[in-house]
C-alpha cells in the first residue's frame, strides 16, 4: 500500500470529490462513495494492496 | 430387475418406479450372520454413485435403503444442476447419454433487479470437456438411471425397505442391525459406507458432532412448477424481485417443462404458511402475471444450514455426501460434492481391496474430501451473505455493485448469486506431489484411430493411474525402459501423447488435450483415476516418478 503522496493535484482532486456529492442526502452520498470504492478497487486489483487499504481505513478512525 | 417391471408411485404428475422388497438371505435361509466386504447405507445420489462406481471396478456391494423408490418423498425438490465434473463421472459410469437426452440445456443466464436486467452471460463455450459445463435435471432421474445401470452391471445387492437402526464397530468389521418388513436381521460389513444423509442414524449412534450452524437465517420457499406454455430456456436470477417484496428469486429450467422457482422468504417467516399451496400459488401469479397457467409439482420451505463432520472416517465407517457435510444450495454444491465423495472413495477402495494399496490410502478420503467440503462452506457462505445483507452498510455496497454491473464488466464479477460447483484442487493432499487440479475430460484419438475421451482411459477394470508422456526428441531406450517399469510396479497405464514407436499412444483430437495438460516435451504427468493431477516429472527422472507413484497409492 502506498502512503506517500501519490495524487497528482490533491486540492483539485478533493474539490472535485466534494463537488460530485454536492446536494446529495447522506444516503445518496454513501451510495456514491460505495460505487467509487468499487471502481477504485478495480484500478488497484492486487488483493494484498486492497487488504492493506481496508485495514488502514478500518484503523485510521481510532 | 429393471424399472419397467417395477411398480409405480405417482406424485406431482410423475410416476416413479418402486422396487420390490425381497426377503434378505439372512432371514429367508435363517443363515448365520453374513459378512460382506462393502456395505453402503442409503440409495441416494452419493450412495448409488458409489455402488455403481464400485460395480464398474468389479466390486460387489450390498446397498441398504429404507425406502422402496428413488427420490425423497417422491418427485420432490432436491438437486437440479449437475456440474461438469459430475457429468464426467456419469460418463465413466455409463449413464451420461441418458442424462444428456433427458436434461435441460441452458446457456444464457440473466441477473435482474426487479424488471431491469443487470447483466446476462452465455455459458455455451466455457468447457473443453466432452461434457457441458452443467445440465439441469431433477435428482430422481439421476438416481433412476443409476439404479438401472447398477442392475445392468449385476454386482450390487440392492436391498429396498432395509432400514439400518444401529451400527457397532468391531475389530475387523462393523455389525449392522437392519429392520425390514420381514423382521430384523444383522449383517457384518468389513467396510461400511454411510450415505444416509443428514439425519443419519449411524452417525448419531456414534455421537459424532456435525457442528451445525445457521450462518444465515435465510429461509426460502422452493416451488417446482409445470407450465402449459414454455418460458425461454434460460436461468433468471433476481437479486431483488418485485413479485417477492424485493427479495431474491431463482428461476431454473428442468426436464419435462418443469421449472424450479425459489423465493427468498422474510426472516422469521412461518414455514408452514409460506409453503401453503394457496400462498405459493398467489406468489407465483404475482411473479408470472395473470393468465399464465401452471401446475404445482412440489412446494417446500427450506432453511439454510451448514454441517461439517470433523473426520469423514470413523473406524471402519466412511461418511459420504450429506451424512458428512451440508451446505446451503448455492452453486449446487451439495449433490455434486456427494458424487465426488463417492468417486474419491471408489477408486481408493478398488485399489485397496485388490491389494494394490495399503489401508492408509483409505484415510486420505477424509483428508481430501473434507478439504473440499470446507471450501464449499466458505464459497456458499459468501453467496448467502451477498443475498442477505446484514446491515444498511452491506445493502449500500451491494446496491453499488449492482449499479456498476449494469455498465461495467468488472462489477459483474462481484454479483454473487452462487458459484457453480467445481472439482476441488487437492493441493494440500499427502497423495499429491504437485498440482492436484482436475483435468477436463477432453476428446482424444486412440492409436487405432478411434475417437474417445480421456476418462475412457481410467474407466472400468483394472483401476489405473495414467502416466501421460510427451516424449522429447532425445528420449532413448533407457528412458522407455524406465517408464515401462512403472507399469510393472504400479497400477499405471503409460501412454505417449503424440506418437512413439515403442509405447502405446494417444493423440489430441482438437488441441484441447495439449491445452489441458500443458505438457512440455520431455515430461510425464501422473493422473489419478479421478482425473486429478498427482504430479509432473521429467521423463528421465525415474526415481521421482517412482516416489510419486508410491506416495499417491499411499504405500
Amino acid at each position: 500500500m502506498r502512503t506517500d503522496p501519490g495524487i497528482a493535484d490533491p486540492d483539485v482532486f478533493y474539490a472535485t470529490l466534494v463537488a460530485a456529492q454536492e446536494g446529495m442526502t447522506a444516503a445518496e452520498s454513501a451510495a456514491f462513495n460505495a460505487r467509487l470504492v468499487l471502481l477504485l478497487a478495480n484500478q488497484i486489483g492486487d488483493f494484498a494492496t486492497l487488504l492493506a487499504c481496508i485495514d488502514a481505513a478500518k484503523h485510521s478512525a481510532d | 430387475m429393471s424399472a419397467s417391471d417395477a411398480n409405480n408411485a405417482s406424485t406431482g404428475g410423475y410416476t416413479l418406479p418402486t422396487y420390490p422388497f425381497r426377503v434378505p438371505p439372512e432371514i429367508e435361509a435363517r443363515a448365520e450372520r453374513r459378512r460382506y466386504p462393502v456395505v453402503i447405507v442409503g440409495a441416494g445420489l452419493a450412495g448409488l454413485t458409489l455402488a455403481c462406481d464400485l460395480a464398474t471396478r468389479g466390486i460387489n456391494t450390498v446397498v441398504l435403503d429404507e425406502d422402496d423408490t428413488i427420490g425423497v418423498r417422491g418427485a420432490s425438490s432436491r438437486g437440479i444442476v449437475y456440474a461438469r465434473k459430475s457429468l464426467e463421472v456419469f460418463r465413466r459410469l455409463g449413464i451420461f447419454d441418458r442424462i444428456r437426452a433427458k436434461g435441460a440445456r441452458w446457456f444464457v443466464g440473466r441477473t435482474l433487479v426487479n424488471d431491469d436486467i443487470v447483466y446476462e452471460f452465455d455459458m455455451s463455450t466455457v468447457t473443453s470437456s466432452e461434457q457441458p459445463a452443467f445440465l439441469n435435471l431433477q435428482q430422481f432421474y439421476i438416481e433412476w438411471f443409476l439404479v438401472d445401470r447398477i442392475e445392468a452391471l449385476g454386482r450390487t445387492d440392492l436391498r429396498w425397505k432395509n432400514r439400518v437402526v444401529r451400527a457397532v464397530q468391531a475389530a475387523d468389521h462393523v455389525k449392522v442391525d437392519v429392520e425390514t418388513p420381514a423382521g430384523p436381521y444383522t449383517l457384518e460389513a468389513e467396510w461400511l459406507i454411510d450415505a444416509s444423509g443428514l439425519a443419519s442414524a449411524i452417525r448419531e449412534g456414534f455421537g459424532l458432532d456435525t457442528h451445525s450452524s445457521k450462518s444465515t437465517e435465510d429461509r426460502w420457499c422452493i416451488t417446482d412448477v409445470r407450465f402449459t406454455k414454455d418460458l425461454p430456456q434460460e436461468r433468471w436470477t433476481w437479486v431483488e424481485g418485485a413479485s417477492n417484496e424485493g427479495r431474491a428469486i431463482w428461476q431454473h429450467p428442468m426436464a419435462d417443462g418443469v421449472w424450479r422457482l425459489d423465493f427468498q422468504m422474510a426472516p422469521n417467516s412461518d414455514p408452514a404458511y409460506v409453503s401453503h399451496p394457496d400462498v405459493a400459488r398467489d406468489r407465483l401469479r404475482r411473479h408470472l402475471g395473470e393468465g399464465v397457467e401452471f401446475e404445482l409439482v412440489w412446494v417446500g420451505p427450506y432453511q439454510y444450514r451448514a454441517h461439517l463432520l470433523d473426520e469423514f472416517r470413523h473406524g471402519r465407517v466412511f461418511f459420504i455426501g450429506d451424512a458428512a457435510h451440508v451446505v446451503s444450495p448455492f452453486g449446487a454444491r451439495g449433490g455434486n460434492t456427494g458424487i465426488q465423495d463417492a468417486e474419491n472413495l471408489a477408486w481408493k477402495l478398488a485399489l485397496f481391496l485388490s491389494g494394490q494399496a495399503p489401508e492408509r490410502l483409505l484415510d486420505t478420503y477424509s483428508q481430501e474430501r473434507r478439504a473440499a467440503a470446507v471450501e464449499n462452506l466458505e464459497v456458499t457462505s459468501r453467496t448467502a451473505r451477498f443475498l442477505a445483507p446484514r446491515s444498511e452498510g452491506e445493502r449500500t455496497l451491494r446496491a453499488a455493485a449492482l449499479a456498476l454491473a449494469r455498465k461495467y464488466p468488472f462489477a459483474r464479477a462481484l454479483i454473487n448469486t452462487g458459484r457453480l460447483s467445481a472439482a476441488h484442487t487437492y493441493s494440500s493432499s499427502t497423495l499429491v506431489t504437485s498440482g492436484g487440479q482436475c483435468v477436463q475430460n477432453v476428446p482424444i484419438i486412440l492409436a487405432d484411430g478411434k475417437r474417445a475421451c480421456l476418462i475412457d482411459l481410467v474407466s472400468g477394470t483394472p483401476c489405473v493411474f495414467l502416466a501421460l508422456w510427451s516424449p522429447s526428441r532425445t528420449a532413448n531406450a533407457s528412458v522407455v525402459t524406465g517408464l515401462r517399469s512403472l507399469e510393472a510396479d504400479f497400477p499405471i497405464k503409460l501412454l505417449a501423447v503424440g506418437t512413439h514407436p515403442m509405447v502405446n499412444s494417444i493423440r489430441d483430437a482438437d488441441g484441447t488435450l495439449a491445452r489441458e495438460l500443458r505438457l512440455e516435451p520431455g515430461f510425464v504427468v501422473l493422473i489419478r483415476p479421478d482425473l486429478h493431477v498427482a504430479g509432473v516429472f521429467a521423463e528421465g527422472d525415474l526415481p521421482a516418478l517412482q516416489a510419486a507413484a508410491t506416495r499417491t497409492l499411499g504405500r
